[in-house]
C-alpha cells in the first residue's frame, strides 16, 4: 500500500491504464522473440515514463520518490523488462547530479524527457561484483580522453542516446584511479557488441558496449579524476530501493495471478482457494511482498529526509529480490502443471524475478554491504 | 477556431453493472470515466486543432465529481473546462439535456467572448445510449448537425466529414457553426503525458449554476419517465451436439432448428 496524494493517485491511474492496455499483453510476444518492442517503448517515451525521476529544476515533473515507486511497481507488474528499461534510463541521470555536472545533467534530462534512453556502463567481463577491477582505460591526451575497453551486460546498451562510462584514468591507484565519463551515442570508436539472449526481462535490451580509441572531450569527465568508483557506488545506493520496488511488482503480479487462479480452479468439488493449504501460501506470499514494498519505500523515504540510506537500500533490494523468486515459485506451485506451462503467465514471472537477485549488485554483495554496516570495522 | 466538446461522466463501461436492491443501477464503487464516445470526439477535435489552430473547451453537466472527467480531458487536448452543476436540474432526459447544454453553450460563449465554430459530442453515451443529445443540442441552437462521423477536415470555410453508415460512409459538407456527433474513428484517443496530467490539475474549472444558465423551469421537465429497469436475461446454457460423424452432427442440428420452428 502506497500513501499518495491526489496528484500521485492520478498519475498512478494513468500509468496503470497504459500498462494494462499497452504493455501487459504485448510483452508476451516480445518475451518469446526477444525483439525490441518499438511501438510500446515509443508510446511510453511520449508519455514521459523515461523521465519520471527527473527533478523539476531540469524540466522534469519532480514527483516524490513514493509516487515514482508506485508508478514503477505498475510497470514491473505488467513486465519486469519494461520496468528495467525505464528504471535504468532514469538512473543514468543520477551520476551527473552526484558529480555536480549541471550542464550534462540538463543535456541528459532533455534526452530523457523527449523519450530517449541512457545506459550505465560499469560492469565488465571480469568486473561485476568486483567493480573495482575495471580494465577499461581512459588516457588523457591533447585535451581529450581516449577510451579503450569492453563493457558487458549493459542495459539499454544498444538503444541508448548517451552512456555513463567508468574507466581507469590511473590503474596504479585501484578504485581511486577510476573515473566516470559522459559519452554521446555516435561517438567514433563507440560500438555496440553482442546482445544477450537472456533468461528473463527479455523486453529489455542488454548488450556489450565497446570502446576502441574512442576520443571524448576533456569536459566529459564527471566530477574529478578518481571520483568514478564513488559516483558509481552512490548511484547504485540510490537506485537499489527502486530495484526493490521492481521485484515487488513481479511478486505482486504473482499474487494477482495465483489469487485469480485459486478462485476459479475447482478440485475435489470446490475452488482450490477454499483450501487452507492454498490460503496460507497466498498469505505468506502477501506477507513477504508487502514487507518488501514497505522496506523499499522506507529506504526511499530516508533519501527524502536526507538520512543515511545505503544499508536500508541494500536490505530492500536483497529482500525484495529474494522473495520475488520465492513468491514466483509459489505462484507456479499454486497453478500446478499450468504454472509450468508457457501458456500461462507465471513461468515468465520466475524467469523475470531471478534477475533481481543478480543485477545492480548481487544479493551476496548486498549482504556484504549490510554486514559491513552492522559490524563496522574491527 | 473555437471548438467545444461536450462530455458526460459515466460509470466505467468495462465493468458489468447489475441492479441494486432498490432496482437502480449498482454503480457504487464503480470508477467514473469520461464517456468513451466523448473521448473519441475530443481526440478528433484535438487532431483538427493540431492540424489547423484553435482552442478546445470542454463542458460537462454533472456533480462535483464530474470534474475528474473534465480534468482528464484537459490532459489530452482541451485547454478550458466548465462544469454545469446539476443541482436543481432534476432528472434529465435527452430533451432536457439538449436544452440545458444549449443554454450552457450560450453562457460559455458569453464568458469566453467568442462563438463556437464546431461543437463535438460523442454519438451516444455508454450508460444511457440514447444517441439523441447532439441532435437536440443542434436543434436548440438552430444550427446544422451531422451524426456518427469518423473523420473531419476543414473545407472552404466549413467542414467536410465522413459519416459512418451500415454500408460505408457518406461524405457530408456543411457550413459552420455546426454540431457533429462522433463514432469510433480509425484511431484511439491518446494517452496523457505525465506532464500534461500534472498541468491539467492546475487549470481551474469554470462553474456554471442553474441560475447562471437562465433555464426556464418548464423546459427542464423530462418528457421521458423511466418506469422500471431490468437486467438483460442471463444467457441460457446452449445445447451441445456431439455426434460421431460430421453428417450426424449436422442432421441433429437441423432437427433441433426444425423443432424450434426456426424454419
Amino acid at each position: 500500500m502506497y500513501i499518495l496524494d491526489e496528484e500521485g493517485k492520478d498519475l498512478l491511474s494513468t500509468v496503470k491504464e497504459f500498462c494494462e492496455k499497452e504493455v501487459k499483453e504485448q510483452c508476451k510476444e516480445y518475451d518469446v522473440s526477444g525483439e525490441w518492442a518499438e511501438e510500446m517503448y515509443q508510446k511510453a517515451g511520449e508519455m514521459g515514463l523515461n523521465a519520471i525521476e527527473v527533478p523539476e529544476e531540469y524540466g522534469g515533473i519532480g514527483i516524490s520518490r513514493t509516487t515514482y515507486a508506485a508508478l514503477y511497481e505498475e510497470m514491473a507488474k505488467a513486465d519486469a523488462g519494461f520496468f528495467t528499461t525505464m528504471a535504468v534510463t532514469n538512473l543514468t541521470l543520477k551520476p551527473l547530479i552526484i558529480g555536480k555536472r549541471d550542464d550534462l545533467a540538463q543535456k541528459a534530462a532533455d534526452i530523457l524527457i523527449n523519450g530517449g534512453y541512457g545506459a550505465f556502463c560499469l560492469t565488465e567481463p571480469m568486473a561485476g561484483s568486483d567493480a573495482s577491477n575495471n580494465k577499461t582505460t581512459a588516457i588523457k591526451k591533447d585535451g581529450k580522453y581516449v577510451l579503450n575497453g569492453r563493457k558487458c551486460f549493459i542495459t539499454n546498451g544498444g538503444i541508448a542516446d548517451f552512456y555513463i562510462v567508468t574507466a581507469m584514468t590511473d590503474k596504479e591507484k585501484g578504485v581511486k584511479g577510476m573515473s566516470a565519463f559522459y559519452v554521446e551515442k555516435g561517438t567514433p570508436g563507440l560500438s555496440v557488441g553482442n546482445e544477450e539472449n537472456k533468461m528473463g526481462i527479455r523486453t529489455s535490451n542488454t548488450t556489450d558496449v565497446v570502446f576502441e580509441d574512442m576520443e571524448i572531450p576533456e569536459d566529459c569527465l564527471i566530477g574529478k579524476e578518481g571520483d568514478g568508483f564513488k559516483i558509481a557506488m552512490q548511484t547504485l545506493d540510490m537506485a537499489r530501493a527502486v530495484m526493490g520496488i521492481g521485484a515487488v511488482g513481479v511478486a505482486q503480479r504473482c499474487i494477482d495471478e495465483a489469487v485469480a487462479y485459486s478462485k476459479q480452479r475447482v478440485t475435489f468439488g470446490q475452488p482450490i482457494g477454499k483450501f487452507q493449504a492454498i490460503q496460507f501460501m497466498l498469505a505468506d506470499m502477501e506477507i513477504k511482498t508487502e514487507t518488501a514494498r514497505q522496506m523499499s519505500l522506507h529506504a526511499l523515504k530516508l533519501q527524502d529526509e536526507g538520512l543515511p540510506y545505503a544499508k536500508e537500500s541494500a536490505i530492500a533490494k536483497c529482500y525484495a529480490g529474494d522473495i520475488a523468486v520465492e513468491v514466483a515459485l509459489d505462484a507456479i506451485q499454486i497453478l500446478g502443471g499450468y504454472g509450468y506451462s508457457r501458456e500461462y503467465p507465471v513461468e515468465k514471472l520466475l524467469r523475470d524475478a531471478k534477475i533481481f537477485q543478480i543485477y545492480e549488485g548481487t544479493n551476496q554483495i548486498q549482504r556484504t554491504v549490510i554486514s559491513r554496516a552492522v559490524m563496522g570495522k574491527f | 477556431m473555437e471548438i467545444l466538446v461536450c462530455v458526460k461522466q459515466v460509470p466505467d463501461d468495462s465493468v458489468k453493472i447489475g441492479l441494486n436492491s432498490s432496482g437502480k443501477p449498482a454503480v457504487d464503487g464503480v470508477t467514473m470515466v469520461a464517456n468513451a464516445f466523448d473521448t473519441y470526439a475530443l481526440e478528433m477535435a484535438t487532431r483538427l486543432k493540431e492540424a489547423n489552430e484553435g482552442t478546445i473547451t470542454v463542458v460537462a453537466i454533472g456533480p462535483e465529481k464530474a470534474k475528474d472527467a473534465l480534468k482528464s480531458c484537459l490532459a489530452v487536448g482541451a485547454s478550458k473546462a466548465y462544469i454545469v452543476n446539476e443541482d436543481g436540474l432534476g432528472d434529465m432526459d435527452s430533451l432536457t439535456t439538449g436544452y440545458t447544454l444549449s443554454k450552457a453553450v450560450a453562457k460559455i460563449e458569453e464568458l469566453n467572448g467568442a462563438k463556437f465554430d464546431i461543437i463535438f459530442c460523442g454519438k451516444e453515451t455508454t450508460d444511457c445510449t440514447t444517441g439523441m443529445v447532439g441532435a437536440q443540442l443542434a436543434e436548440r441552437l438552430g444550427i446544422g448537425c451531422v451524426t456518427g462521423i469518423v473523420d473531419i477536415e476543414l473545407k472552404d470555410g466549413g467542414i467536410s466529414v465522413k459519416q459512418e453508415t451500415e454500408e460505408g460512409y457518406n461524405v457530408v459538407e456543411t457550413s459552420l457553426p455546426a454540431v457533429v456527433t462522433v463514432n469510433k474513428p480509425a484511431y484511439d484517443p491518446r494517452y496523457p503525458t505525465m506532464k500534461s496530467k500534472m498541468a491539467a490539475r492546475k487549470i481551474p474549472i469554470g462553474e456554471i449554476s442553474k441560475a447562471d444558465l437562465g433555464v426556464e423551469d418548464d423546459k427542464i421537465v423530462p418528457s421521458v419517465k423511466v418506469i422500471s429497469l431490468s437486467e438483460p436475461p442471463k444467457k441460457q446454457a446452449g445445447v451441445k451436439i456431439n455426434e460421431k460423424t460430421f453428417e450426424d452432427t449436422m442432421a441433429k442440428a437441423m432437427e433441433i432448428l426444425k423443432d424450434a420452428k426456426v424454419f
